[in-house]
């Protein structure tokens, strides 16, 4: 394979501790080297920013977002964005694209690439529907992919947990993995997916999900617990219980809190909160809705177990999508919207609902701030994940705006004054001047990723990672983000060069390859003995039989689904 | 004063899409110039000097651009869309989106047009002297804002969903309406001359008027007394009660 050097690259790449430093980056068969031979092609970066290609460890690409795109036949002609959202003409190496919030397959690829983004966590896959979340996975070009897998309203979890049998769980969830040929371990409102069969829902951690018997506290201490066990790469990856109601910050640290007791087999966080915003709201009703920042951060700021991402809210259209299925009912209730619900069989739930975050609206402006709060008020980067839930907070085009804002006080300020005063009053942001810089802004979005995914290969640029790199038009010690918040933003919109894999895909923010990613996936079944494994699987078996709509052989992943996978196998020491 | 008169050579049998006739395309043009107009006919390019004979007259902004069009133009879709300004005569038959997402000017049809007439428009004027299809004023699929302003005029039939999502300005029919008209109205008036059915569901503001007969009533209003509306009594129903809305239906 060919040869590749990057000079003059100002490199910022926290794992490896450099900050904006002038070198040279040596490419050879896609990974980082040491050196290259002087018939290496050479790409002049001029001193422009150069950090490792970004990884989005929250975000919805595949699955789910079909059926968004199925209920919302007009996004595809939003384009709020120019440039990274509408209809797109193809081009000799592109597709057609379209869509805004839920964009086509192609466009997902290549959007995320011209913003520097070479890696996606595709944050929920139902079992069931697996198979269709991988077709959609292959055809996203150009990006690595893996998705986490659902558990936490799965029939087989809710029995083994009630039934203390730590080690079938274990053994289910390796299954599972394998099943769905997932990541890791998602967790989606314990209990309530499984209540919402029934019309219900659970509004703390100790109410009981009916016929189970069990509660969301134990389902989260069972699934932390084996998720330690079949030592996997990520912790437990939560959507706490009570998203999106005033309040609910208290269940937020309560979950937080639970999990200072489980011991980690590897060296990352025991517990990763998604879409922190939506958890972290103060006040009893809508009335008094207001952020509950300051007690969310007194508590994070003062541990070492836990990983967080934003949830950033952007203004304008979004469109949610969630396991939450009772979450969704009450959204399209208060909003008058389109609804979408979905029941998986003995798994989990889902539903997409349109929304429109305006600035007028003082919850939507409040959520806004709340955001911003998080990733400012936690003094460690190395805790929080940049993400807007996309496209449940905003589509992912919007990250440039969202980096802006976390490095310029000013252009907050001069939202803020734009916002209900109402609003204002119920928000901590303005009393927040911190800016981040670029160094902080590669923790949040490349370097936490490559730690709390226990990713070593991506994520960094040191030597033996592989060649994703991001070359951003900015010149850092010539730039002032602070003020130059548009300049700022169009750099992050369109990279000068990203290089995916050793292989130049986008140049001066025009598409110019576009190779097929790859899929990861964990195999934990070494940690799993054969007489457990064996039990556990005449359970499921059993399962099949009474209450699937589909047999187990054509339940599972099989491999040619994946024509590109990368398996990641866990064992015991 | 600008007058483009647009002759069609021979009809078509693979659709055109012909977005790019309108008077704020043509202001200001010379003959050549308008006849280099790109079109799509099918999946390739062509000018607009291929299929019409062009005859120009004169040159002046928008507004005082007046474009007549000759022929059967019942497979050139999307003509007139987005206009602001100007007039556009059709002698003929004219396809789908005919004046869709118009924002002002005049589009008269004197023949048959199809479906999604002033689809989404904002502004301006439409009369078809003939019947129009499925979707007048309506907004396109997923759409929850249809025609929000201008008025269309239809001297025939209509088919279903008229006025779908419509938010503003008006809409006449003097023929007959064909199933649900004025679903989820939030705004717009609609008065339909002849017989229609099921009118007027979801609606939450705006006035719809049958001045026929309403074959169907769907039982989701209230009746609120009688109304006078062009010298002619009407009893009068509000809502649609199912989603609190306020609209007003007059009926015979």
């Amino acid at each position: 394979m060919s040869e590749l050097i990057i000079k003059n690259a100002a490199v910022c790449d926290p794992i490896n501790g450099i900050n904006c430093e002038k070198m040279d980056l040596a490419v050879k068969d896609g990974k980082i080297v040491e050196n290259v031979s002087s018939g290496a092609d050479v790409i002049d970066a001029g001193g422009r920013l150069t950090m490792a290609g970004a990884i989005d460890g929250h975000t919805h690409c595949a699955g789910k977002i079909n059926l968004g795109r199925l209920m919302s036949p007009h996004d595809m002609r939003m384009n709020p964005v120019p440039g990274l959202s509408g209809l797109q003409e193809p081009t000799p190496y592109t597709r057609a694209q379209s869509g805004y919030n839920t964009p086509n397959t192609f466009a997902l690829g290549y959007r995320y690439s011209k913003l520097g983004y070479t890696t996606l966590s595709e944050a929920a896959i139902s079992m069931l529907s697996a198979r269709h979340t991988h077709e959609e996975f292959e055809s996203i070009p150009i990006l690595d992919k893996w998705g986490l897998t659902l558990f936490g309203n799965n029939w087989h979890v809710m029995n083994y947990v009630r039934d203390e049998q730590p080690e079938k769980l274990a053994a289910y969830i390796a299954w599972g993995l394998k099943a769905s040929r997932g990541f890791g371990v998602k967790v989606v409102n314990p209990g309530g997916g499984e209540a919402w069969g029934w019309g219900k829902n659970v509004t703390s951690l100790d109410d009981v999900v009916a016929d189970f018997d069990v509660t969301p506290r134990q389902i989260l201490m069972g699934l932390a617990e084996a998720n330690e066990a079949l030592r996997l790469p990520h912790s437990i990856h939560v959507h706490c219980n009570n998203l999106g109601k005033p309040g609910n910050y208290e269940t937020t640290l309560e979950t937080m809190k639970l999990m200072e007791g489980v011991k980690t087999t590897r060296d990352r966080q025991a517990l990763h909160l998604a879409h922190l915003q939506f958890h972290s709201y103060g006040g009893n009703s809508w009335r008094e809705f207001e952020s509950a920042t300051p007690q969310i951060t007194d508590y994070i700021n003062g541990a070492d177990h836990l990983t967080f991402d934003m949830g950033q809210v952007i203004f304008g259209p979004a469109m949610t999508m969630t396991a939450d299925g009772p979450l969704e009912y009450s959204n399209a209730r208060m909003l008058h919207a389109k609804w979408s619900n979905k029941d998986v069989e003995l798994e989990d739930g889902a539903g997409v609902v349109p929304i429109e975050y305006s600035p007028k609206s003082f919850v939507n402006a409040v959520q806004w701030a709340i955001g911003l709060e998080l990733a400012l008020m936690v003094e460690d980067p190395w805790k929080v994940m940049f993400t807007t839930d996309s496209p449940n907070g905003g589509s992912f085009v919007n990250y440039p705006e969202a980096f802006a804002l976390l490095m310029s006080a000013k252009k907050r300020q001069q939202i803020i004054e734009s916002l209900p005063n109402l609003a204002v009053d119920r928000m901590v942001l303005p009393g927040i001047d911190r800016e981040l810089d670029f160094y902080e802004l590669a923790v949040m979005t490349r370097g936490i990723q490559s730690k709390m995914f226990s990713m070593n290969n991506i994520g960094h640029l040191g030597v033996g990672a592989d060649a994703d790199i991001a070359v951003y038009d900015i010149i850092p010690d010539q730039i002032d983000p602070g003020t130059e918040h548009e300049k700022l933003k169009k750099a992050f919109s369109a990279t000068s060069c990203t290089i995916k894999s050793g292989n130049v895909v986008v140049r001066d923010g025009e598409i110019v390859a576009t190779p097929a990613g790859r899929t990861y996936w964990v195999n934990a079944s070494g940690c799993v003995s054969n007489d457990v494994n064996e039990a556990a699987m005449k359970d499921i078996k059993n399962n099949f039989r009474r209450y699937y709509t589909v047999g187990i052989a054509n339940y599972m992943v099989e491999d040619e689904y994946l024509p590109h996978p990368v398996e990641i196998t866990t064992e015991v020491n | 004063m600008q007058t483009v008169t647009l002759t069609l050579r021979e009809k078509n049998r693979i659709p055109i899409e012909a977005d790019t006739i309108s008077p704020d395309n043509f202001a200001g043009l010379s003959e050549r110039d308008i006849e280099q107009i790109p079109l799509c006919l099918g999946n390739t390019q062509v000018f607009l000097g291929d299929i019409f004979e062009v005859v120009a007259d004169g040159s002046d902004s928008a507004e005082n651009v007046r474009i007549e069009i000759n022929g059967d133009l019942s497979r050139i879709k999307r003509i007139g869309q987005r206009m602001s300004a100007g007039e556009i005569v059709i002698n003929g038959n004219v396809d789908m989106h005919c004046g869709c997402s118009m924002t002002g000017g005049k589009i008269t049809i004197n023949g048959h047009a199809d479906n999604w007439v002033g689809c989404e428009m904002k502004g301006g004027e439409i009369t078809v002297n003939g019947n129009a299809k499925y979707y007048v004023g309506s907004g396109y699929r997923g759409e929850s804002n249809g025609m929000s302003g201008g008025r269309i005029v239809v001297n025939g039939d209509v088919l279903d969903y008229l006025g779908e999502h419509m938010c503003g300005g008006e809409i006449v029919v003097t023929g007959n309406a064909g199933l649900l008209p004025g679903l989820s109205n939030n705004g717009g008036t609609i008065v339909i001359g002849g017989n229609t059915t099921m009118a007027a569901g979801e609606m939450k503001k705006g006035m719809i008027v049958i001045k026929g007969n309403l074959e169907e009533m769907l039982p989701i209003y209230r009746e609120d007394g009688t109304e006078e509306f062009e010298g002619q009594t009407y009893r009068k129903f509000t809502g649609d009660v199912n989603v609190k809305g306020k609209g007003t239906l007059l009926v015979k």
